[in-house]
């Protein structure tokens, strides 16, 4: 009889100390939530409210126009392709660059490996004005790599300088720390232990990257895809230095829309369109971290 | 069906010797155990046998066959890590199987093989199953299994079920040494239990800094350690700092008949060997604690001199906590300088005529003969 009672009274008791916990943890949250509606969602709010209405005779009217203008615009719509192309292109080029990098910093017991490490965060410290300058300085025309083939006796290079390669370089360059330390992330999961134990079964180094490594990493290069790829549409001082006036990305666009053609609206649109853009991978990433919570748990 | 031999095997690893002038036989199908404490350089010997670290100075052979500098991937060896190392991403059988598809093996017969080894380790229609979704006694089969199924010349096994319970231990214990004996493998199991070595081993090789102490079946090793450290490793054992005066041994409040020349020396004695009777005044060793573990009593000592020891007795011998006990050795064997001291059979006529001085000379030289005796009491 004892025991039945007890169970009312000892679920009561739990029921209490969560109701208990509850309020500090809701201010805990408060403030983070309250800066980000304060700061972020009220001016996103805003900011898609004025490009879906127009001051109409009757006052404020709803209207696409403002989106039909930006998708028939050859110009608009040039600068979003060559964003969308920039970010894959760098993409691609960041996994293929850092995952054997990070496979060798992982796997490697040599002292070599930190310096080496060292070397590959240090894009980390410098400040993106610098880099741009410094990618001026030597890759431009005239820079150090046409003096030095100058001075070997080869033909001058063309200088990525101006075109789309320019921010690819620079942005690869940049972004190359923050790829790096999450696919090294992921590769901390891929133990020593079962890579040997496929050596072990006969695997080869090729066998072992594709039917060990690669699937235990893929949600971790999904991640750093998602996150290399959100940084880059953002990304504006080396495609608005390195890049290309016609066609540029999306970033200096915006820039010039609201400052040189003084059209808020019409730069609030290309920022609503590339932020859609971005919610499309951030939902990837969203989706990717909740799978391997998943995993982890079952 | 396959030998193993080191050649004087040596590792560095900077300055340190991890493993040092390591000579080993292993014979056709036998189950050789390493066993040392941590760091004594038993899974780096291992490790040298599988190919995953390349020796500083010595070879390793196959089947006659130097195999030093081949690759593990070429190595006709198959080794079960102590953390399991499973692929988790596969389901178990994809991961005993993947060692036969490496090999391009018609499909049936890696269905056939996989389903077989499985079956082995007693884990037959587990084959959909994640590993995660196994117990760790389940894992550890996978991980045996996977190693089975490609038919290895020689099974290296690390610490492999140093992770698992005491009760899984001894069970999964017992199902290696008859899958070993059904398959007729040679095995190297490295583990720093001793009860697991004694359990499995044909013979022992314990390692201490990198260098084999002793190499012989389990009960030499237990009987007649060479060294004083196998002594002190191998089982319980009571080691007394003693001194030998005149022909005869003082420790704690023993005087035992030696043949040895004067000096400092460390007397070893068995809990089982040490015979207790009940002490006629206050001069004798105390009872600290008595444990009943139903098949024999475990009696903590402490001798006049404040050293500690333990003995065991019969269930009904009778001893309680805060008695006095005189201590009557059966066998005992003396150290110096850390190694046995050779001596000859006990001389006749010497007291006390309970002792035995139940000591190996040069183990080589009186293989064979009866230099333990069994006292009778």
């Amino acid at each position: 009889m004892s025991s039945v009672d007890a169970t009312p009274i000892g679920a009561g008791a739990k029921a209490r100390g969560a109701g208990g916990r509850r309020p500090i943890g809701l201010l805990l949250v408060a403030a983070p939530v309250a800066l980000v509606l304060g700061l972020i969602i009220w001016p996103v709010a805003l900011s898609v409210f004025d490009t879906l209405t127009v001051h109409g005779p009757q006052g404020l009217e709803f209207s696409l126009e403002a989106y039909r203008f930006f998708f028939t615009d050859g110009f608009s719509l040039r600068n979003l392709w060559l964003t969308i192309r920039v970010a894959a292109i760098c993409t691609v080029l960041l996994l293929v660059i850092s995952l054997p990098i990070a496979l060798y910093l992982r796997f490697s017991e040599t002292r070599l490996a930190g310096y080496i490490q060292a070397l590959a965060l240090f894009p980390l410290f410098v400040p993106s004005i610098l880099l741009a300058y410094a990618l001026i300085r030597t890759l431009g025309p005239n820079g150090t790599v046409d003096t030095l083939l100058v001075a070997a006796g080869l033909p001058k290079m063309p200088t990525p300088y101006l075109t789309p390669w320019g921010p690819i370089i620079g942005l690869v360059w940049d972004n190359l720390p923050l790829t790096l330390l999450i696919v090294l992330a992921g590769l901390a999961n891929v133990s020593r232990a079962s890579i040997e134990a496929a050596r072990d079964v006969g695997a080869g180094s090729l066998t072992i990257l594709w039917h060990i490594i690669l699937p235990r990493i893929r949600g971790t290069l999904l991640v750093a895809a998602s996150f290399v790829i959100l940084g880059l549409f953002s990304a504006f001082t080396l495609p608005y230095l390195l890049g290309p006036a016609a066609p540029e990305m999306m970033g200096p666009f915006m820039r010039r829309t609201i400052i040189e053609v003084d059209d808020p609206v019409q730069a609030r649109t290309q920022a609503v369109v590339t932020f859609a853009l971005c919610a499309v991978f951030a939902l990837f990433y969203v989706r990717s971290v909740a799978r391997s919570r998943r995993e982890q748990t079952s | 069906m396959a030998t193993l031999e080191t050649r004087n095997l040596g590792r560095r690893f900077g300055p340190t010797r991890a493993v040092d002038d390591v000579s080993l036989a292993v014979g056709d199908g036998e189950l050789l155990c390493l066993l040392g404490p941590s760091g004594s350089g038993k899974s780096t010997v291992l490790r040298m046998l599988g190919g995953f670290e390349p020796p500083s100075a010595g070879a390793v052979l196959i089947d006659g066959d130097d195999v030093t500098r081949l690759a593990p991937e070429r190595r006709p060896t198959g080794m079960v890590f102590q953390s399991h190392a499973l692929w988790t991403h596969m389901n178990v059988f994809a991961n005993v199987a993947f060692g036969l598809k490496l090999r391009r093996l018609p499909r049936a017969e890696v269905r056939r093989r996989t389903e077989a080894a499985l079956d082995m380790v007693g884990l037959a229609g587990f084959g959909e199953r994640r590993p995660t979704q196994l117990s760790g006694g389940q894992q550890q089969r996978v991980a045996l299994a996977r190693s089975l199924v490609l038919e290895p010349k020689i099974l290296l096994l690390d610490e492999p079920f140093a992770s698992l319970d005491q009760h899984l231990r001894e069970r999964l214990r017992e199902e290696v040494r008859e899958i070993q004996r059904r398959a007729g493998i040679t095995m190297v199991f490295v583990t720093h239990g001793q009860d697991e070595a004694l359990a499995l081993a044909d013979r022992i090789a314990v390692m201490r800094e990198g260098r084999l102490e002793q190499v012989d079946r389990p009960e030499v090793v237990y009987r007649q350690p060479r060294t004083e450290f196998v002594a002190g490793f191998i089982g319980q054992m009571n080691l007394i700092d003693a001194r030998v005066e005149g022909g005869r041994l003082f420790a704690a409040d023993m005087a035992l008949p030696v043949a040895l020349a004067d000096g400092p020396a460390r007397l070893a004695l068995r809990p089982e060997d040490l015979g207790l009777a009940a002490a006629t005044d206050e001069s004798g060793a105390r009872v600290l604690r008595v444990t009943d573990f139903g098949a024999h009593l475990a009696i903590d000592l402490e001798t006049i001199d404040g050293q500690r020891l333990k003995a065991t007795a019969e269930p009904d011998a009778g001893w309680m906590a805060g008695m006095r006990v005189a201590l009557r050795p059966r066998r005992f064997a003396v150290y110096r300088d850390g190694h046995l001291c050779p001596m000859p059979a006990q001389r006749a006529g010497d007291p006390p005529v309970s002792l035995q001085t139940l000591v190996a000379g040069q183990p080589a030289a009186t293989a064979g003969q009866p230099v333990w005796h069994h006292h009778q009491h």
